[in-house]
């Protein structure tokens, strides 16, 4: 075990500093374009070159490209033009909002996703799988960007029941993430559903099981000790891809729930070509990729033993 | 301000009593030339807006959804929204109303000579900082050198640059060797300071809107000890305190005691920042997150006023979505292909399939119908036959390939640009549409070869044209730049007679529609929401808010 996580920690070093050599090459090769985004298009030209001079742009690429990195690594990301803070104070306070999101995405897709699945897989072909399966297909045929939409026309403008956006102005309010955290669960929730379901009966036609029901292990038995633990595996390697998904690709219930989170805010930086936000998005965005495809790897080879990554 | 020092006045009082000019133009004229608002609409026969409102509820939060940028530089700014923060805890020397009739702020009256070059502005005198100390002309001063200072970067230099500002010529050789040149104020006396409450500004040349100008929104007054720059803690004159601030997110002021002024009546104000979609907005107020919207786009309007909570209101205004050309660059630098543009668009149409009533025929001259110095000019009217003469005399027999930038939001602004895309092709003007994110296309609207953006309402015409049109202003986009036109602007912006200032404005716009750099098919009325507990709400012509005057009810 200690070997594949040393591999896998060189290997999520190796990745991130491809992405940085990528990244600097995006961002900073063109210190004109440098200076045009950290001080704005209405700079003139002297004040832009007094700039440049000033933050060492006029240094060799690779000598600018290790000073570059040494900052990253210390923290020291610099300041964000728009949000004019720096930059390392704004990531953390969007990513524990993502953080805060993610929490209560998973405690709730989680639970209810598996359930579903293992109830659908272990009674197959009953009315109860297929009315399961009908409503986890439905609620994932609906992207976020319409659920968003029918979720607040019910529950906003029509019941006036739950306040229509979440930006967390007054602190964390519980009823302020219920509705983005529903449409990201019933996007979510059939896929996993059905994939727990999909494994659980894999599992369950396999001769282990056969035998412990044949031997007379009651049945509740044979499913939580001896079927679930494998049938998770594939839906555990999914649900650690969502954090990905969560940490970039929720920008549209971000933004439509006006949810101050990480998501968004790649899309701000983006936008308005705030470079050193920009960067360390990205970076970020990088680093969260591989250390969770590095931990599903892990987890991976505790939940199956068999498994082993040469 | 009871004195009626400038001569013309008595003959602004006669024209109006002999029907020979309306109430609309004398209100604003006499106003500016230092008549009180209070004596103008005595005078017209009109009830003044302005009047103090009895029985103002008490306390509260006032929570109004708009954006929240950074606020480091206030007298940089180029969006209102950033100065409405600002405004809550800076005054203006003067204010605008929402009828467009310039009032005393921080300065308690003004005078201005006959010839309109010498403006004497009488500071109050009840005026203290928010830290301690009183309001100076020393303050005035300081300001007023601020923004003037070509380093800072302030629109206000294009404003007052016709009669504040000259050029001079430096020991600094350019490329070709010719002497490098700097502006600055065209006299050392130009901002004079008379006593510690008095300051006189000594013009070059005639120009009326002075207290316009003064209200122009990056001109706040910033306490010089801050040196122009604009943060938690900074010192103000205003009716409240910014107490927190995150870009993104919100600001929240606080109440401030003792305030010289009308107000403020509610605790605590907060500007909630529900980002450019205009979705979270209307989601936001009716679900009573947000008290108000500050601007609110045309197509939420039907919904909102089916909310039975909201109060709508609206204001006809000098405000327009412009398509310009830059005027320097082929195809556009041909005066017949900027004119092909023009003549191939039916205003009317544009209208009825984008605005509808929520906006008016415009007439590709950017001077507001409902503005005083506005000249009526026969109805401009599409000519396809002729547009496409003229693209053949240009050398585009087979028409023209384009391509036309704008943003995503306003919604009506992509609308626009698709209308009108419409009607080119009428002509064999082939335009492509490049719909960009907001935030991208206002980082560059200035430098698109051909592009689409809503100029915001200014009381008269020759504030805008001052500010989009001279040449070499930082704002003229269009790069336009015609000797005659700019002789033209000083001349009208320094004729205090209304008839020839008129005849002035009519030559202007004539050039406007033969030589300009726009297309200017609708002029926009502007909409603010507020719910109905919100008490003195109003919405700005110029999409400004002024919290003081407003209150919340329990």
């Amino acid at each position: 075990m200690p070997r594949i996580v040393f591999r896998r920690l060189v290997y999520l070093i190796a990745t991130m500093l491809a992405a940085s050599l990528i990244l600097f090459g995006l961002f900073e090769l063109s210190p004109e374009s440098v200076a045009v985004d950290a001080l704005g298009q209405f700079s003139t030209q002297e004040q832009r070159m007094l700039w440049l001079e000033q933050n060492g742009y006029f240094e060799p690429a690779y000598v600018r490209y290790f000073a570059w990195l040494g900052k990253f690594v210390t923290g020291d990301l610099g300041m964000s033009r728009v949000f004019n803070a720096p930059v390392a104070k704004v990531l953390v306070d969007r990513l524990s909002a993502t953080g805060i999101l993610a929490l209560f995405f998973f405690a709730t897709l989680i639970p209810i996703s598996l359930t579903l699945g293992v109830i659908a897989g272990i009674q197959r072909g009953t009315l109860v799988d297929r009315a399961i399966t009908l409503f986890c297909v439905i609620t994932t045929s609906i992207p976020p960007f319409a659920s968003t939409v029918l979720l607040s026309t019910i529950f906003v403008f029509s019941l006036h029941l739950l306040p229509g956006t979440s930006g967390m102005i007054d602190g964390f309010s519980f009823r302020e993430l219920i509705m983005p955290v529903t449409a990201l669960v019933l996007y979510d929730l059939g896929y996993v559903a059905r994939m727990t379901r999909a494994s659980m009966i894999d599992v369950m036609a396999r001769p282990y099981i056969r035998t412990a029901v044949l031997k007379g292990v009651p049945y509740p038995v044979v499913i939580l000790r001896h079927a679930l633990r494998n049938a998770l595996i594939a839906p555990f390697t999914v649900i650690m891809l969502h954090v990905n998904w969560l940490i970039g690709g929720v920008i549209v219930v971000e933004l439509f729930f006006a949810y101050k989170g990480f998501g968004s805010l790649i899309l701000e930086a983006t936008l308005s070509r705030d470079l050193f936000l920009l960067e360390a998005c990205t970076m970020t965005a990088v680093v969260i990729a591989v250390a969770t495809q590095s931990l599903a790897d892990i987890a991976y080879t505790f939940l199956n033993p068999r498994i082993r990554f040469k | 301000m009871s004195s009626e020092s400038h001569p013309y006045i008595p003959v602004l009082r006669s024209n109006l009593a002999e029907g020979k000019i309306d109430r609309r133009e004398f209100l604003r004229t006499s106003t500016l030339l230092g008549l009180s608002a209070t004596a103008a609409y005595a005078f017209a026969g009109v009830p003044n807006p302005a009047r103090a409102q009895a029985n103002m509820p008490k306390g509260g939060r006032l929570r109004i959804s708009m954006r929240v940028y950074d606020l480091k530089s206030p007298h940089r700014f180029n969006a209102t929204s950033a100065s409405n923060i600002v405004r809550q805890t800076n005054d203006f020397l003067t204010v605008t109303g929402a009828d467009n009739v310039t009032r005393p702020g921080l300065i308690e009256k003004w005078e201005v000579s006959p010839d309109l070059k010498t403006w004497t502005l009488h500071v109050r005198k009840n005026v203290k900082w928010r830290k301690g100390g009183d309001f100076t002309a020393d303050d005035v001063i300081w300001n007023l050198k601020h923004v003037l200072d070509p380093a800072t970067g302030s629109s206000m230099l294009g404003l007052m640059r016709s009669y504040m500002i000259s050029e001079f010529e430096t020991a600094e050789k350019d490329d070709k060797g010719n002497p490098k040149k700097v502006s600055r104020l065209w006299d050392a006396n130009a901002l004079q300071k008379v006593d510690s409450h008095t300051v006189r500004l000594n013009c070059k040349a005639a120009q009326l809107a002075v207290p316009e100008h003064l209200f122009h929104y990056p001109n706040s007054m910033l306490h010089p000890a801050d040196g122009g720059e604009y943060k938690l803690g900074s010192d103000g004159t205003g009716p409240f305190e910014l107490v927190e601030l995150e870009v993104g997110k919100k600001a929240v002021l606080r109440a401030r005691q003792g305030y010289w002024g009308k107000g403020p009546y509610v605790d605590t104000v907060e500007f909630i920042d529900l980002g450019d979609d205009p979705g979270p907005q209307l989601a936001a107020f009716a679900s009573r997150q947000v008290d108000g919207i500050q601007l609110i786009s045309t197509d939420l309007v039907p919904s909102l006023r089916n909310l039975p909570h909201a109060a709508v209101y609206e204001q006809t205004t000098a405000g327009a979505g412009v398509a310009r050309v830059h005027y320097d660059k082929p195809p556009f630098n041909d005066k017949r292909v900027r004119q092909a543009l023009r003549l191939a668009i039916d205003c009317q149409k544009i209208l009825d399939v984008t605005m509808r009533d929520a906006g008016s025929v415009g007439e590709h001259h950017h001077v507001g119908p409902t503005l005083p110095d506005y000249a009526k000019l026969p109805p401009y009217k599409q000519d396809i036959a002729k547009a496409k003469q003229l693209l053949a005399e240009a050398g585009h027999p087979n028409g023209l390939d384009l391509t036309i930038s704008c943003r995503k939001e306003p919604s009506q602004e992509p609308q626009l640009v698709q209308a009108l895309v419409e009607q080119w092709k009428a002509v064999g003007i082939r335009v492509t549409v490049n719909i960009m994110p907001t935030a991208e296309y206002n980082r560059i609207w200035t430098e698109v070869p051909f592009g689409f953006i809503g100029w915001a309402h200014r009381p008269l015409g020759i504030m805008t044209l001052g500010l989009a049109y001279r040449s070499g202003q930082s704002w003229n986009e269009s790069r336009y730049s015609n000797p005659e036109f700019d002789r033209l602007l000083s001349e009208a912006e320094g004729t205090v007679d209304l008839e020839k200032r008129k005849a002035v404005m009519a030559k202007l716009e004539a050039i406007m529609q033969d030589d300009g750099p726009i297309i200017q098919p609708v002029w926009n009325k502007m909409y603010q929401v507020f719910d109905k507990k919100v008490k003195g709400a109003y919405a700005h012509p110029s999409q400004l808010v002024m919290c003081n005057e407003f209150a919340v009810e329990a």
